[in-house]
């Protein structure tokens, strides 16, 4: 019975998990860039919601297009603008300028928007389901179930729409796909914009459940490493792997060795299978 | 003509900084540790990324175990130094056990995985209350000698440490190690086909990279007189060492230094002018440093010369 | 000749120099405060309680030394909720600024750190927001604080639910792995134990932990019937929303360090009702104090008309810790710090905020904190008798 519910409480989490993690693996595979500004696009989307419902009673879920064309627009000019111009570079300098990008984003976010926590508190709340005695709060899985949506559309996106065949293509060969006619440096930005849009849809229907703080990035960011190399990269399909996994089992360690080490055992799950296994669950052979 | 100009001015500098603590007063004499113990970071850290060009983001956690095991040390009762001297074997042994497993990744993965280890080891010592005080922190105890004199003594330290840290540096530039780094960053397995033991060479950088900043985090838990895993593991104390080598230039001992002076003024001048903003000014710092000074301010100066 | 003219102006200026700056006599207190970061809503907090007294001291004319009358200059500085940067900025502030003493940074482990820099320069340090035994355990003699320690707050309520609510036998403990919020978890945790409470579950959470679920699932399935949550307020917000979707009904539901806060029971709702917590202050409580501020309620009225709110006790402790050095430097008649230093350690004196004297390690001993309930949407005073406001209401929903 406690097993079912804790079971339940991860696979709820994990499709969260999967929404998170989803973009920042799409850059990752397809750029070769790791976004450390995945965590506070996440928390500007969930700001975009939260300012959306207080100004205008806009309920968050129904945000989530505002959130992310938000997202894409600044997501696009910072790739095409800044980081386009290093993608030859090795791979510390795109690092420390995503990093030094996330820094300003976030001061800037601080500054704008305070440390405070602010919380979306929906007038009518949605209640909580009941299955035979394992308890789900229905805003937590109607968020899921949104964030498994998204991550399908985008699938259905790249491997469908013109845009995504090239975003796909570039991901298996650059220079090929180069010699085949596709703008590698247009599709770098619609792919850095995607994942943004991602991020920032997550950040949307997260404003239903966690708080909201420019404080909360880098606690994102964590969660989308683990799960990227849990799940394997630059696919759809990995992230959503990895992000139910890392959900199951943060929550059976909980129960295991105590809430408070379910972060450690994450991350030490990350180093064993960054040396044991680096291609994730699913995941093809990324960049070395 | 050239090297005795260099000597000069090494001697020069020396003078200076040995006389520094008489002349200015506390606060001063704390800005220029600080200083000196970003040196130390900025200096180990070109052993593994600006030699190897192996991407490490271990500096934190190095850091946090040296602070971690020379407070731990000194709060039993260890003399100072000899809790230092242990902190820094414990963190060098760490990092060549540590080494052996992440030094097979490369790229991002090694960067992730070095980084990630900060955090595991955050997190242990959150856990492991008994030992570490975990979230309550950890007291070590005030040295009774006077505030202007404690202030000169953990100058003098951290000096002694930056000293050993750039000999050591340059002793390796100059040998066969030194080489042998430089060529696995331009080529891994070019080097390795041509005899080069990248395994071993690898471990050594690594190791180097960790003994002094281990040493560097004891001598700053007893500086301070009070650690916590968030602190003394920050993220910051990783990355701040790599912004400071590429703004000094890698490759040689210098930009590191220089780097680290650098950055220290910048960061004392922004912090004081620019209160709420200072971590976007960083930001924006790095930002200007990859397009306008990808090579760091060394290479500035080269050009300068040969222009 | 205009050489020696302007050496001669300067000779004249001279004796006019120091008698001018003569007339202007002033008592500056360093304050580093987060107020940037995750902190900053406490930090903000205290400096409006800072910035009341300031004032009113102001207004007054300025602190008695003696015969001369001494304005109050705050001197702030923001460590970004950093720890590391609070202790230099506190030595910045004694050596660069030269304030004549400090106030603590906010919180335990900020002020445990910083406590080491003014004890080694001699500088009286009042602490306005460090409750926990441990702070004050090294021996220090210049630092203060003005929150009683942490089984004050333990014991009552142990003592209150003992003898009302007899259907309790077990009890859950949930901690914020920190110094404050797992120190106060430990002392409930003697507390409970010495009344023959079963202590089901005691579990700590990592700093930043969004998620909640699991531990509460498992203190859902060891049946307690009262839960005791430790943490800073948005962990606690987090908390009770996250009790509310696993469906836990408990008959008593205690919360440290949060309920106090206004903005706890705006985030929470109807789920706020009947959650207890204990402070150590609260606007209700009545004193006659020889302070600046005098009665209680006149530091309400003064904070409400100031800030259009009710202080709550982070407020309240910041002003108490500049009313208490005034009052100790007009019984030294000096600025001189070891003369401040052995008023306050000496100290006798009732003020807005309570009974105040200082015990051997310097941490406030003669306060009685009150015990609440949040009732109807506001908190509500149950203990101590001579304040009670109503009776505790049993079950939390």
């Amino acid at each position: 019975m406690l097993v079912l519910q804790v079971l339940a409480n991860g696979l709820v989490l994990g499709g969260l998990y999967a929404c998170i993690a989803v973009g920042f693996s799409l850059v990752w595979g397809v750029l070769n860039v790791i976004n450390i500004l995945h965590g506070s696009f996440i928390v500007l989307g969930s700001y975009v919601a939260y300012y959306a419902y207080t100004a205008w009673g806009i309920h968050p879920f129904v945000a989530v297009p505002l959130a992310g064309a938000v997202l894409f627009l600044l997501a696009y000019a910072l790739q095409a603008g800044v980081i386009n111009p290093v993608m030859a570079s090795p791979v510390l300098t795109t690092l420390i300028l995503t990093f030094g990008l996330d820094l300003l984003l976030n001061n800037a976010m601080l500054v704008l928007f305070k440390a405070d926590y602010r919380k979306v508190n929906l007038a009518n709340p949605l209640g909580v389901l009941d299955l035979g005695g394992i308890v789900m709060p229905l805003d937590r899985v109607a968020a899921m179930a949104l964030a498994l949506l998204l991550t399908g559309a985008l699938y259905g996106v790249l491997s469908a729409s013109r845009v995504g065949r090239a975003i796909v293509a570039v991901r298996m060969d650059r220079e090929a796909a180069a010699l085949m006619g596709v703008n590698v440096g247009r599709i770098y930005a619609v792919t850095f914009g995607l994942g943004a849009v991602m991020a920032g849809a997550a950040g949307s229907l997260l404003s239903v459940i966690f708080p909201i703080s420019p404080l909360n990035g880098p606690l994102y960011l964590g969660k989308a490493f683990v799960i990227c190399v849990l799940g394997g990269l630059g696919s759809v399909g990995g992230a959503l792997v990895g992000g139910l996994a890392l959900g199951v089992i943060e929550s059976f360690s909980a129960l295991a060795f105590g809430p408070e080490h379910a972060l450690t055992v994450a991350f030490a799950l990350l180093i064993v299978l960054l040396v044991v296994r680096p291609t994730g669950l699913l995941g093809r052979r990324g960049y070395e | 003509m050239r090297r005795a100009l260099g000597g000069a001015a090494a001697a020069l500098a020396l003078a200076a900084l040995a006389a520094l603590p008489f002349a200015g007063g506390n606060y001063a004499i704390r800005l220029a540790t600080i200083m000196l113990m970003y040196c130390v970071l900025a200096v180990s850290w070109s052993f593994i990324g600006g030699l190897a060009g192996y991407p490490s983001f271990a500096t934190a956690a190095f850091f946090g175990l040296g602070a971690y095991a020379g407070a731990i040390a000194q709060t039993r009762g260890a003399p100072a130094w000899a809790a230092w001297l242990g902190a820094a074997a414990l963190t060098a042994l760490f990092a060549a056990g540590l080494g052996v497993t992440l030094l097979r990744l490369r790229g991002h993965y090694f960067a992730i995985a070095s980084l990630v280890v900060a955090e595991v080891l955050r997190e242990i010592a959150n856990s492991a209350t008994g030992l570490t005080g975990g979230g309550m922190g950890l007291n070590l105890p005030i040295l009774r000698i006077g505030v202007t004199a404690q202030a000169r003594f953990y100058y003098f330290v951290m000096l002694a440490l930056a000293l050993a840290a750039v000999a050591a540096h340059g002793l390796v530039a100059r040998h066969r190690l030194g080489f042998g780094l430089r060529s696995i960053q331009q080529n891994e397995d070019a080097a390795n086909m041509l005899g080069v033991n990248t395994t071993l060479y690898k471990t050594l950088a690594f190791t180097l990279s960790a003994v002094f900043v281990g040493a560097a985090g004891a001598v700053y838990a007893a500086w301070v007189n009070y650690i916590e895993p968030a602190d003394v593991f920050d993220v910051l104390y990783s990355v701040k060492p790599i912004v400071m080598v590429l703004l000094g230039g890698a490759g040689s001992v210098l930009g590191p230094v220089l780097g680290a002076v650098v950055f220290l003024a910048l960061e004392e001048l922004v912090w004081r002018k620019f209160l709420t903003i200072h971590a976007g000014v960083l930001g924006l710092l790095i930002v200007a440093l990859i397009y306008l000074l990808p090579g760091g301010l060394l290479t500035l100066r080269a050009r300068r010369l040969r222009a | 000749m205009k050489t020696l003219l302007a050496v001669l102006a300067a000779l004249l200026a001279f004796p006019f120099g120091p008698a001018a700056d003569a007339a202007d006599k002033v008592v500056r207190v360093g304050a580093p405060l987060p107020l940037t970061g995750p902190l900053s809503p406490e930090g903000l907090k205290q400096k409006r309680g800072y910035d009341l007294w300031a004032d009113a001291a102001n207004a007054a004319g300025g602190i008695r030394v003696g015969a001369d009358r001494y304005k109050v200059e705050l001197v702030y500085n923001d460590y970004q909720s950093n720890t590391p940067r609070a202790v230099q900025l506190a030595e910045k502030l004694i050596t660069d600024d030269k304030v004549n003493f400090l106030f603590s940074p906010f919180g335990s482990g900020a002020t445990k750190a910083a406590s080491g820099v003014s004890e080694k320069y001699g500088i009286p340090t009042i602490a306005a927001t460090a409750s926990s035994e441990e702070v004050y355990n090294q021996g220090y003699k210049f630092l203060f604080g003005t929150f009683t320690p942490n089984p004050t707050l333990t014991e009552p309520l142990s003592s209150i639910v003992k003898a009302k609510v007899p259907a309790v036998k077990k009890v859950a403990i949930l901690a914020r792995n920190d110094l404050f919020p797992l120190a106060i978890a430990q002392e409930m945790d003697k507390s409970a134990k010495k009344r023959g409470f079963e202590v089901v579950f005691f579990e700590k959470y990592a700093i930043g932990t969004m998620d909640h679920a699991s531990a509460l699932t498992q203190i859902k399935a060891a049946q307690p019937q009262w839960i005791f949550a430790t943490g800073y307020i948005n962990d606690l917000v987090l908390i009770r929303k996250q009790m509310g979707d696993l469906g836990i009904a408990v008959p008593v539901v205690t919360m440290i360090a949060g309920p106090a806060y206004k903005e706890f029971v705006e985030a929470t709702g109807k789920l706020a009702e009947n959650v207890s917590s204990a402070a150590w202050w609260h606007p209700a409580v009545r004193y006659r104090g020889q302070d600046v501020f005098g009665t209680t309620e006149s530091y309400n009225r003064a904070f409400e008309a100031r800030h259009k709110a009710v202080p709550d006790y982070a407020e309240a402790s910041a002003s108490a810790a500049g009313a208490i050095l005034q009052v100790a430097i007009e019984r030294a008649g000096s600025v001189d710090p070891k003369k401040v230093r052995d008023a306050l350690a000496g100290l006798d004196a009732m003020t807005f905020f309570g009974p105040v004297k200082f015990g051997p390690t310097g941490q406030i001993v003669s306060l009685q904190p009150p015990v609440f309930q949040i009732q109807d949407g506001r908190p509500v005073v149950i203990y101590p008798e001579a304040i009670k406001q109503a009776e505790l209401r049993i079950g939390v929903k």
